[in-house]
């Protein structure tokens, strides 16, 4: 039985070597998405299979790991064609040289949302085929919240006269103390507050940082209003959020997209509203965008550049990937089609206002210590103003600009 | 041995040796030497394993050493290869892959023609475009990869319902062959005055300038557009006035990152904060757990005592559920203002202690939730222990005189110490490496106002040097490599010294 075993283990190892390489191979296009986007590729890919004769081979890889798998499958020979992922990847890929621009969006370019366009722009070249855009804003408990606030104060009033914290009930919840800086972001930028600015060519300019500016450093103080005038509980993170809202609890959250689909399983009789504008200024969210990326070690470039063009770029593909899970289209004449959804016009106003969240590999240092300076903010151990400038020397410590 | 299980025994052999010379030649191709050796041992140790009688005891060995070896000791040669060089973000790619990547880069000139066409091929496999210029509407046809101008006039052409069908013997490709030719397509160059015109999508051909070339003898890199020339330095191509080519490439940098962890004193300076509390965090874990652990199995050992059983198996499920999940439940109930035992304590008291948010209080949490994880492991193995000590000498003490209390310090304890000390060790290794509890409960928060580097109060070494590597500018790993080396190091010195102590204490049991 042992020498069985032995040999089974031997048997195995050998297999472990050579066997289940999801490699780009000629002539068969070979796609990484993660688990939701893999079935619905997988099922439209048949039709192009059964049009142009051409396998299309669709795996399903974690949406997390597929950055790092590409970077080391890639190189090896043994990456896919085409990845699906955040536009805030292509700065270490292509630090990495791991994407191959796609030259065909430069023609039909402006039949995408141009915010897509421009997060999956570096240097002069487009780098994924946007399909999706997302942003946070704010939804609402329509029978809590009957006209939701279109200035501050209106929703400074709304959330103090909703919030009874002996009931259970909040006015407005954010898991902005978590520490979340990403959902932080549009109290920073609502007053000039940016992550990096852009160098004379348009560029993000790593050495020029803007998350401790005037503007950034009234954002923390709104920040810490919220949690000092007892409107935004410190504890609070998105599970407390999320759950709270889909009791009927809370009046009002600020967050994005992915949280709709549970509010709606609640049963709760929600709406999406642009957020607030400050002193007439728009808060600008950070606006994610996925979509398709060409590896630079694909045997199949043009082939893959060809199914992007012909098949993916195509109304009936976005309007397909829109149904198998409902977030904005990037691509106009789908997301024309889905219009009349008053959900997708709001995100859509909040998009519109927004920044691409910034992509070149810099953004590691700035998440990490932006959180912490957050959490100090929110648990009153440091003001904003030393906490945002502690975190943007500490950023240019670790990026090695000082 | 039957005739059958020796048949058995020879096919089974054969079937793997047959599919280890396949993998063999597949790694001579991909020219993967290092693999290829241990492939040729570990089939040499298999055979050898299974065919000599003298090698019987290596059958048993064998299972568990191929794994080692492909489990343990590759991964640590690699991180000690690793830790030598930049490899990380912006260098991943040997020197090779990068010069390809810039030779294969090109820019579009800003007047660069386009080109719609139309694909023929021969018998032979071979192919000629017909090409239609956007810009001035020329038509060109390729012979031998060489462009000429032509007009539809021209005699070679067979016409069909006003489209060219036919040229020379060449048919026209279908679209859908077109498709599945693209694989060939897109290696054909065509030339037209030292100008290149390659195919780009499935529509048109264009124009390409290629814009760097490699000087293979000098070993630079110049930029056809600017003219700037590149010399590759510290792993990627830099001009003279120090601008950086991305993508660079791995190259082996000698102790530069360990240079590094000492010269910068933004990583060196918490560093031994962070190892302070590593190591209380790793003995207080061990401590607590092996306290509770053992208090408990005491108990449970104990006849008298009722539904022994049921107690036991209770006690075993936090160890049954995954860290993972009870983990994440753990830092709910914390919340400060959502969590359960804050409630409770403000239904008592009337008073909530900020769990996560405070530096001490962090620090109390993490212990108090790795107990939680922990001391069942503590108490199986106690109860293990307890069972082995051989109740005669319980008996011996008892008609020596000694108390109850006598006999757990000179008889239980020490007895129990021998068989456990060992265990102790690893669960101090353990839990000095034990990133999961702190990643996922504070995340190393709460951070320390006006710290320079990504070091909150309760990070240990482990989730530091996570902070470090991936924490910055995209993912370090040769630095990342470097600083598990030493923690590598420190926890392998640890352990000697801690082995050290308890064979002295076997030495002890031995005069008993």
């Amino acid at each position: 039985m042992k020498k069985f075993i032995a040999l089974l283990l031997g048997f195995t190892m050998l297999f472990g070597l050579t066997g289940a390489v999801w490699a780009s191979t000629p002539g068969v296009l070979t796609i990484w998405a993660d688990a939701t986007r893999a079935p619905i590729l997988a099922g439209l890919s048949e039709a192009f299979t059964a049009e142009f004769g051409i396998p299309v081979e669709v795996h399903e890889v974690g949406f997390g790991d597929i950055r790092d798998r590409l970077g080391i499958a890639g190189p090896a020979g043994e990456g896919p064609d085409i990845i699906i992922g955040a536009h805030d990847w292509i700065g270490q890929l292509i630090a990495d040289g791991l994407l191959e621009p796609i030259l065909f969006l430069e023609d039909i370019r402006d039949q995408f949302v141009p915010v897509a366009i421009e997060a999956f722009s570096s240097g002069g070249r487009i780098y994924g085929l946007p399909y999706l855009t997302e942003a946070v804003g704010l939804i609402y408990n329509r029978d809590l919240v009957l006209v939701p606030p279109a200035t501050f104060t209106e929703f400074i009033a709304i959330a103090s006269a909703l919030t009874d914290p002996e009931k259970g009930q909040f006015g407005f919840l954010s898991n902005i103390p978590q520490p979340d800086p990403y959902h932080a972001f549009p109290f920073i930028s609502a007053f000039g507050g940016y992550v990096f600015g852009l160098d004379e060519e348009g560029v993000l300019d790593p050495r020029d940082i803007g998350l401790d500016n005037e503007g950034a450093i009234i954002g923390g103080h709104l920040i810490l209003e919220l949690i000092t005038s007892g409107l935004l509980p410190v504890g609070t993170d998105y599970g407390a959020m999320t759950g709270l809202f889909n009791d009927g609890m809370v009046g009002m959250i600020l967050t994005g997209p992915w949280a709709v689909r549970d509010i709606k399983a609640a049963g709760i009789n929600y709406g999406i509203a642009p957020l607030p504008t400050i002193g007439g200024q728009a808060m600008r969210p950070f606006v994610g965008v996925h979509g398709f990326m060409v590896s630079a070690f694909s045997a199949n470039k043009i082939l893959a550049m060809t199914f992007l063009e012909e098949f993916i770029a195509t109304k009936d593909t976005m309007l397909a990937l829109y149904e198998a899970d409902p977030r904005n289209p990037a691509f106009i004449p789908a997301l024309d089609v889905v219009a009349a959804d008053p959900d997708v016009v709001a995100w859509a106003a909040n998009a519109a206002v927004g920044t691409p969240m910034p992509s070149i590999p810099e953004m590691g240092a700035v998440w990490t210590a932006w959180a912490d300076a957050l959490l100090l903010i929110v648990t009153e151990e440091v003001s904003p103003e030393d906490a945002l400038r502690d975190a943007v020397m500490r950023i240019r410590a670790v990026i090695g600009y000082e | 041995m039957s005739m059958t299980a020796i048949l058995a025994k020879i096919l089974l052999l054969g079937v793997v040796d047959s599919l280890g010379v396949w993998t063999a030649v597949g790694l001579v191709v991909a020219q993967r030497w290092g693999m290829l050796a241990g492939l040729v041992v570990g089939l040499l140790a298999l055979n050898y394993a299974v065919l000599s009688k003298r090698a019987y005891p290596l059958r048993y060995l064998l299972p568990g050493l191929i794994p080692f070896c492909l489990m343990v000791v590759y991964p640590i040669t690699v991180n000690m290869g690793v830790a030598f060089t930049n490899f990380g973000t912006g260098h991943r790619l040997t020197k090779e892959q990068v010069i390809d990547h810039f030779e294969s880069r090109f820019y579009l000139p800003e007047d660069g023609e386009r080109f719609t066409f139309q694909a023929f091929r021969d018998h032979e496999e071979d192919f000629i475009f017909l090409l239609v210029s956007k810009e001035t509407g020329t038509t060109y046809l390729s012979a031998e990869g060489i462009l000429e101008i032509v007009t539809l006039e021209d005699s070679r052409f067979v016409f069909d319902r006003g489209e060219i069908v036919q040229i020379n013997g060449y048919y026209r490709l279908s679209r859908g062959e077109l498709f599945r030719l693209l694989g060939q397509l897109q290696e054909i160059r065509l030339e037209r005055n030292e100008e290149v015109i390659r195919l780009t999508s499935i529509r048109e051909f264009r124009v390409y300038q290629q814009r760097y070339h490699y000087d293979r003898e000098q070993g630079t890199l110049t930029d056809l557009k600017t003219g700037i020339i590149y010399t590759p330095i510290a792993g990627a191509f830099t001009s003279a006035d120090g601008e950086r080519l991305l993508p660079g490439f791995v190259v082996r940098i000698g102790f530069q990152n360990f240079l590094e962890i000492i010269n910068n004193p933004h990583i060196a300076r918490p560093f031994f904060r962070v190892f302070r509390w590593t190591f209380a965090f790793a003995a207080l874990s061990v401590a607590t757990t092996f306290v509770l652990g053992f208090s408990l199995a005491v108990l449970l050992n104990d006849p008298h005592l009722k539904m022994r059983h049921l107690y036991r198996t209770i006690l075993i499920i936090p160890y049954a559920i995954p860290g993972f999940i009870s983990i994440l439940i753990w830092a709910g109930m914390l919340n400060v203002d959502f969590g359960i035992v804050n409630r409770i304590l403000q239904d008592l008291f009337g008073t909530t202690i900020p769990w996560l948010h405070d530096p001490l209080w962090a620090k109390v949490a993490v212990v108090l939730v790795n107990l939680w994880l922990g001391f069942p492991y503590m108490m199986i193995i106690c109860l293990g222990a307890l069972q082995s000590i051989p109740s005669e000498l319980y008996e011996a003490a008892r008609i020596d005189g000694a108390g109850s209390w006598q006999r757990f310090r000179k008889v239980t304890f020490p007895l129990l110490l021998i068989s456990i000390a060992p265990l102790l060790v690893g669960s101090f290794a353990f839990n000095f490496n034990n990133f999961n509890v702190i990643y996922l409960l504070t995340g190393g928060g709460p951070p320390i106002p006006g710290a320079m580097t990504p070091a909150g109060a309760t990070d240990i070494l482990i989730s530091y040097t996570y902070n470090l590597a991936f924490g910055g500018v995209g993912a370090q790993y040769g630095f990342a490599a470097a600083i598990s080396l030493i923690i590598f190091a420190i926890i392998a010195t640890i352990s000697a010294i801690n082995f050290r102590f308890t064979r002295r204490l076997e030495r002890i049991s031995e005069g008993l």
